[in-house]
């Protein structure tokens, strides 16, 4: 690979907003996300000031305006919840190029307060009334993501024969991870009514949402603020908190409306995983942890099969006899997921944060000093999925 | 004015014109370019399959099978009324894919529609406004 950017550039610190989860008093988006970058700051021991690029889906000239920075850099793109580990591909590039040397990827997403907060202060839009998604698939009645991302998990089980049983498995695993994490919604009765360790006959009870998607198979909706700072190599150890090396990156857009979609049991992560292997020079047999994108059981599902874990229609492989889990051999999510620990909307930011904690071994959490470490690991493969398993960013990130 | 009650999507009266105009008689219209002669769906001016803008619209046949669907359990507005009932994407005797509320089937038994994967659905147009007619697919096999 001509020009390769493998590790040139770090992820030198990563931290949340002040409080995440379900929020009593309601914060915007732009608060949640600003006490992240603040958070951050502190964590690696610079000013908001130092920061030179800010990457953020749609916002990052408003929060570099914020923070009074004149920035040399931007990136906004919006792909969905994988746009932040795009970004990260984006930086190592610019920063790899010499266009800066300390950068921000933030999210400040406040998917709960939204419903207490005057509309306009969350996020949306308006849509195009002759788009495809108006005219072909509105009038159909439906009801968000999770009723779109039934019709892959149907043709997954039509196409392989797995069963509900083995995705239900997926959220029976992400829980236990949750019940270590004292900053999951869902670690136990006390963070929640609804949490602590679930089986399987849970997910296949609880309320039918768009079959075969039960409501345990479905990410949370919740706030969060996080952002993590980017370094490139010259400048990432002089910083108080340790570098995670971004040693692959790579990025694909499968389509963008779900019609589309040409195999529905497929994503464009075959393709961004298989980029950031290449710059990585590594493969899936080389990966000791995965932190995947779990807007739903299904997400999970497909996408280890794209990144090579497991082969087409053999995801159950990890999750059926606790490879994934607390104690396996190969974990994953270990935050909780978004299943159980925190889904904002965009959830890319999360496993950002997560796979900085595990690898830079402190494992702190950055703002309340809350212990975190789950593993030895030392190479964590990141895939986030965007829009209606559309979009995908693959990092391969290594221990210092 | 029909008694419709569901979401009736904008008369576009630019790409998507003859399609509306075809739902409003009963026909099932689909561009299809005559450089690489094959059909598309979502309309487009410009062929997403070649690349040319040598597109016509014709009548097809209004059949194909069913890929894959769901049960949905959750929805707003008039369709909120109708749960659960059944979504689906068919794949078109031409070639691509369309997204429709699935007839003909029973939503409380998911199984036994899993086993209609790949049988034959033919599409009819409901009412929904002076201007638009709304297709939906049944199974008829």
């Amino acid at each position: 690979m001509p020009n390769n950017p493998s590790r040139a550039a770090a992820i030198v610190a990563a931290a949340e907003a002040d409080q995440i989860g379900y929020l009593e008093t309601p914060k915007t988006d732009m608060m949640l996300g600003v006490e992240a970058i603040h958070n951050v700051c502190k964590m690696a021991g610079i000013t908001t000031k130092d920061i030179e690029g800010f990457a953020n889906p749609g916002n990052a000239n408003n929060y570099a305006e914020y923070f009074g920075v004149v920035p040399k850099w931007v990136d906004t793109t919006a792909v969905g919840g994988c746009s932040f580990q795009i970004h990260v591909a984006h930086m190592l590039a610019a920063i790899n190029a010499g266009m800066f040397d300390i950068g921000v990827v933030v999210n400040g997403q406040a998917g709960y307060s939204r419903r207490n907060l005057p509309r306009g202060s969350g996020g949306g839009g308006g849509g195009d009334t002759t788009g495809p998604d108006s005219q072909f698939m509105a009038p159909y009645g439906i009801a968000g993501a999770p009723s779109q991302y039934s019709h892959a998990m149907t043709r997954h089980m039509h196409d392989y024969g797995t069963t509900k049983e083995d995705f239900a498995q997926i959220a029976v695993s992400t829980r236990k991870w949750a019940g270590l994490n004292p900053r999951a919604v869902m670690h136990s009765k006390e963070t929640n009514p609804n949490g602590g360790p679930i089986e399987v006959s849970d997910v296949l009870n609880s309320r039918l949402i768009s079959w075969p998607l039960n409501l345990l198979d479905v990410c949370l909706v919740t706030d969060h603020g996080g952002a993590v700072l980017v370094a490139s190599e010259a400048a990432a150890r002089s910083f108080r908190s340790k570098p995670v090396w971004v040693a692959g990156a790579g990025e694909a857009i499968g389509h963008a409306t779900m019609l589309e979609m040409k195999d529905f049991t497929a994503t464009s992560a075959i393709a961004s995983g298989n980029r950031a292997y290449k710059m990585a020079g590594m493969g899936p047999e080389d990966m000791e942890m995965a932190m995947i994108y779990d807007s739903f059981t299904v997400t999970v599902g497909i996408t280890v099969e794209m990144l090579g874990l497991a082969g087409r229609g053999e995801f159950p492989s990890l999750f059926e006899n606790g490879a994934a889990a607390p104690g396996g051999s190969f974990p994953i999510n270990t935050n909780g997921g978004g299943l159980s620990f925190n889904h904002s909307g965009m959830y890319g930011m999360q496993l950002l944060v997560e796979s900085y904690r595990q690898l830079s071994g402190t494992a702190e959490d950055g703002v309340n000093g809350l212990p975190g470490k789950q593993t030895d690991a030392e190479v964590c493969l990141v895939n986030g999925t965007g829009g209606s398993l559309s979009a995908t960013g693959t990092l391969v990130l290594t221990a210092d | 004015m029909p008694d419709y009650n569901k979401p009736i999507p904008t008369y576009d009266t630019t790409t998507n014109k003859p399609y509306w105009d075809g739902a409003k008689e009963g026909k099932f219209m689909l561009p299809r370019c005559t450089s690489c002669n094959r059909s598309h769906f979502y309309p487009r001016i410009v062929c997403p399959n070649c690349g040319s803008r040598d597109i016509v619209w014709e009548q097809a046949t209004g059949e194909g099978y069913l890929h894959t669907f769901a049960v949905q359990h959750r929805s707003f507005g008039g369709w909120g009324e109708e749960t659960p009932f059944v979504t689906a994407y068919i794949d078109l005797k031409e070639g691509d894919r369309v997204f429709t509320v699935l007839r003909g089937v029973d939503p409380e038994k998911p199984e036994e529609i899993m086993k209609k994967i790949g049988s034959l659905c033919r599409v009819e147009f409901d009412e929904a406004s002076d201007e638009i007619s709304v297709p939906y697919w049944r199974v008829v096999e």
